[in-house]
């Protein structure tokens, strides 16, 4: 069965081409202009994830106004904000809203249909009961590449994708030092130093929310990060 | 020049007030002199219209219309203030006349005064005569030769009374009148109220004399009659029957002027002759409140009216002269500035005729000091000069003041202006001064306006890069999306070329607009840094260790103080300055050429030097370094720089309060960057 996804952007021209992009890849699209419209439609109608702008039209947060009121339709649908805006701080706004992802317009259409299909295989995985496939253990670390999942002394640690991909490519080589573009490549963003750093910042808190010994991410000063055990 | 200067200049134009107070001065003095002149012109008029009413009272004798002869005897009776001794000498009489010589033909020299109490008519006589020749004694007056001094007196009545002096003794003598004898001889016999003082001196001798006024009438002969020889010096009354009359001074007259005449004038009454009547009035000498001031100041001196052309007072202790005299005689009341001949003070003289039948019979003369002009002048002078001087020295400091005042606010909307913009771009909007009612209050005021319009354009073109890559961004993504889709549509392999070329143009686009908005985002991620304590020492030895491994090519030095070294900021932020001033180190410096980093304490700071060989940093480019999007210097590599880099490195350099600057190596063979950063 064809996955529905929304496409919620008000530019018609790349509307149309993530549409594109996206059914190339298999998927069925709807796409919308603004939040009433994406409203009405999703209060008929679920899609199985929403892309969103976060300016729509004559709103300059509609995106996050229709996160918010897509997340109390519906708690589990992955929703990834796609905008122009690449401030941190809307980073923030939008992941703290329930975002599963957020992408800067930066990012290519390859890359995109795979974190569409990456979020899809998360979801997926974690419907299907438990397969052992691809788990890192790393002390108190567990990480489940198929799902996508991060647990510390298990209790579940809720990353971003690209957060996850950042502690992932930590992860696989204790000890070994990556720079930002490593870190990057592996999160298969375009960012820039500061908002890895913001990043690193970020997962760091996450971890210590459960665990505030914990000190596994380590700076090393002119060169990246390493995952100490 | 400085408005102060010209201002001060100006001010000194302030001097043309005591100039044009001298100027007033000087006129005033001629209104003054004008008037006093006409006044005292008009005061001797007034006197002289009353006396000329009351002739019998100006003149001893009214009817007497004769003139005055010296050669003829004619003698001046100058009147006496008190009775003098008889002793020879006149030194008491306190007559300032000399005697006047008696007329002679024969060179045989005498001369007389004569001078009158309310009593006596005093009489002397100063014979030059080297010879005494003393009077015998039975002496025969009719024929004995002896010097002698012989008198004739009209006696009131009209009868002649003759008389001689002569002693063998000089001393104290009785005049003596020869009588006729019955044998045919002639004798001397004494008239004891007619006394005298013989007094022999080495020049001749001196015969002081005292005839009551009962025995004088009008007319008095004297003669001087040498012993030896034919010298005589006088006029006899057989010789000159209508000569040797007596001017005398009217009696009561002075009292009478006295009624006329003010303080400070002084009034003399002359007959026809010039001869002085009667005197009322004295001079005032000393003026109240001229000596009160230097009378010499120098602006009296520069002021002062050159009096040497104004003529000499000629007037002697009997006559009067000069030219208003001789017009109040000619008929014609004049008045005349003279000069004293004694004190060479100013004098205002006036003389009017005295008239009676339409004949000038005598004037009235009236003189008055002039330098009671002058010091009223000099009084009103010194007070005007003072005050303008003052008035002067007030406006001058006032301007000085003002224009120190206008300076200072001048000066300090210069040093704002001046410092408005400053190094790092930042506008300051708040001019002093623009408080101000007045144009420089308007002129900060426009300034501020300026400053503010300038500062909009500046906010403008700050943001216009982050603005920009913002809104590029959008159609960017729609050319490089649809490349994308473009080549899932399965190109033929010329086609892709351009695709691949299409899309190598948009990621330079891309990397160019990062660039713009990455300003903007840095100062954000600045702004939410969080400090902490933190070993800079530490921090700088594992990140130099990194840069060695990743820029093999340079030969890269530390140099850190044997301590740790804590402060407190963003460890993070500092590695990102490291980051930005050692590429640009690498950037710059030559494949053999050494980079150093030093950190030293200095003061309350520590102090982070990176410096490179290389080329030195153009002289143009000092203090712009640090800006945001400068394109600097071109580096080893061809590709521009937009010079985000140091500013990053000031923007964090100022999170932790400190500073960054660039400079030349002294040796001019590199560059190097110094950062200051504060201890805990």
């Amino acid at each position: 069965m064809k996955k529905h996804i929304a496409i919620v952007e008000d530019e018609p021209a790349l509307r149309e081409n993530y549409s594109a992009a996206l059914a190339r890849h298999g998927y069925s699209i709807k796409t919308y202009a603004n939040r009433r419209t994406a409203m009405q439609a999703f209060q008929i109608h679920l899609p199985d994830l929403a892309i969103i702008d976060i300016s729509l039209e004559d709103e300059a947060e509609g995106g996050f106004d229709l996160c918010r009121d897509l997340r109390a339709l519906s708690a589990e649908l992955p929703i990834i904000f796609l905008t122009a805006r690449d401030s941190e701080l809307d980073a923030v706004s939008g992941l703290r809203l329930g975002a599963d992802d957020f992408l800067t317009k930066d990012v290519s259409l390859p890359h995109l249909a795979a974190r569409v299909a990456a979020l899809f295989r998360r979801i997926d995985a974690l419907r299907r009961p438990d397969n052992a496939a691809e788990i890192i253990r790393r002390g108190s670390l567990s990480i489940d590449g198929e799902k996508m999942q991060t647990t510390w002394n298990g209790a579940p640690v809720t990353l971003s994708l690209t957060e996850f991909w950042i502690v992932h490519a930590l992860a696989r080589n204790p000890g070994h030092v990556k720079n930002r573009q490593q870190l990057m490549d592996a999160a298969n963003v375009v960012l820039d130093d500061n908002t890895i750093t913001s990043h690193i910042k970020r997962m760091r808190r996450k971890f210590q929310q459960i665990d505030p010994a914990f000190d596994a991410i380590q700076t090393v000063y002119g060169m990246g990060y390493r995952w100490v055990e | 020049m400085s408005i102060r200067l010209q201002l001060l200049i100006v001010a000194l134009t302030t001097l043309v007030l005591p100039w044009a107070g001298c100027q007033y001065a000087r006129e005033l003095e001629t209104a003054l002199r004008d008037s006093q002149e006409k006044s005292l012109l008009a005061s001797a008029g007034t006197i002289a219209n009353a006396l000329s009413a009351q002739p019998q009272r100006v003149f001893r004798d009214p009817d007497d219309t004769r003139a005055f002869a010296a050669d003829r005897g004619d003698l001046y009776v100058y009147p006496l203030l008190s009775q003098p001794l008889l002793d020879g000498y006149r030194d008491d009489w306190g007559v300032a006349g000399n005697p006047t010589p008696l007329p002679t033909a024969t060179g045989y020299r005498a001369r007389a005064q004569a001078g009158s109490t309310e009593r006596y008519l005093y009489l002397y006589i100063e014979v030059d005569d080297t010879q005494f020749d003393p009077e015998p004694s039975n002496v025969r007056p009719g024929r004995d030769r002896f010097d002698r001094v012989n008198l004739a007196l009209q006696r009131p009545d009209g009868t002649r009374e003759f008389y001689y002096f002569g002693t063998n003794a000089p001393g104290l003598i009785a005049a003596q009148s020869i009588v006729p004898g019955g044998d045919g001889r002639d004798r001397a016999v004494e008239e004891p109220r007619i006394q005298a003082f013989w007094l022999q001196t080495a020049a001749g001798y001196h015969v002081e004399a005292r005839i009551p006024l009962s025995f004088v009438g009008s007319r008095l002969w004297v003669e001087a009659e040498d012993g030896r020889g034919n010298g005589k010096s006088g006029v006899d009354a057989v010789g000159v029957p209508d000569g040797g009359r007596l001017f005398f001074t009217t009696a009561g007259l002075a009292d009478l002027l006295s009624t006329f005449v003010r303080d400070g004038t002084r009034a003399t009454v002359i007959d026809a002759n010039a001869l002085k009547l009667g005197v009322a009035g004295t001079l005032s000498a000393n003026i109240p409140g001229a000596s009160e001031e230097d009378t010499e100041s120098w602006y009296r001196r520069l002021m002062s009216v050159d009096t040497s052309s104004f003529p000499l007072q000629s007037s002697a202790p009997d006559r009067l002269g000069g030219n208003s005299v001789a017009a109040a005689l000619a008929g014609k009341a004049h008045a005349e500035w003279v000069r004293s001949a004694a004190s060479q003070d100013l004098l205002l003289t006036a003389a009017a005729p005295i008239l009676s039948d339409g004949q000038t019979r005598g004037a009235v003369y009236l003189e008055q000091a002039g330098d009671q002009l002058l010091a009223l002048r000099d009084r009103a002078v010194t007070r005007l000069f003072n005050l303008t001087l003052l008035a002067t020295a007030a406006a001058v400091i006032i301007m000085f003041g003002f224009a120190t005042w206008i300076s200072l606010r001048i000066g300090r909307l210069r040093n704002a202006a001046d410092s408005a913009v400053g190094s790092d771009g930042k506008i300051r909007l708040d001019m002093p001064e623009s408080a101000g009612a007045d144009e420089i209050g308007a002129l900060a005021r426009a300034f501020e306006r300026l400053l503010a319009r300038l500062n909009e354009h500046t906010q403008y073109l700050r943001t216009l890069g982050g603005k920009l890559s913002h809104e590029l961004r959008t159609p960017l993504t729609i050319v490089r999306s649809s490349l994308d889709n473009l080549e899932s549509e399965g190109l033929r392999d010329d086609q892709r070329r351009f695709v691949t070329r299409a899309r190598e143009g948009t990621q330079r686009l891309q990397s160019i607009l990062s660039a713009l908005g990455a300003a903007a985002r840095v100062e954000e991620s600045i702004k939410q840094a969080e400090r902490v304590n933190f070993d800079l020492r530490e921090l700088l030895s594992s990140a130099i260790a990194a840069y060695r491994d990743g820029f093999p090519q340079s030969h890269i030095v530390l140099e850190t103080p044997p301590d740790p070294c804590f402060i407190r900021g963003a460890p993070d932020l500092l590695v990102q300055l490291l980051d930005k001033l050692i590429e640009n180190a690498v950037d710059f410096c030559p494949s053999a050429g050494t980079i150093t980093v030093r950190l030293e304490r200095e003061l309350g700071n520590y102090m982070l030097h990176v410096q490179n060989d290389g080329p030195p940093i153009p002289q143009a480019l000092h203090g712009r370094l640090f800006e945001s999007l400068f394109e600097q210097r071109q580096g080893r590599d061809d590709k521009p720089h937009f010079g985000l880099g140091l500013y990053i490195v000031r923007l964090v350099a100022e999170f932790h309060g400190g500073t960054a600057v660039a400079a030349n190596r002294a040796d001019g063979g590199g560059a190097i960057f110094s950062i200051t950063l504060p201890l805990i």
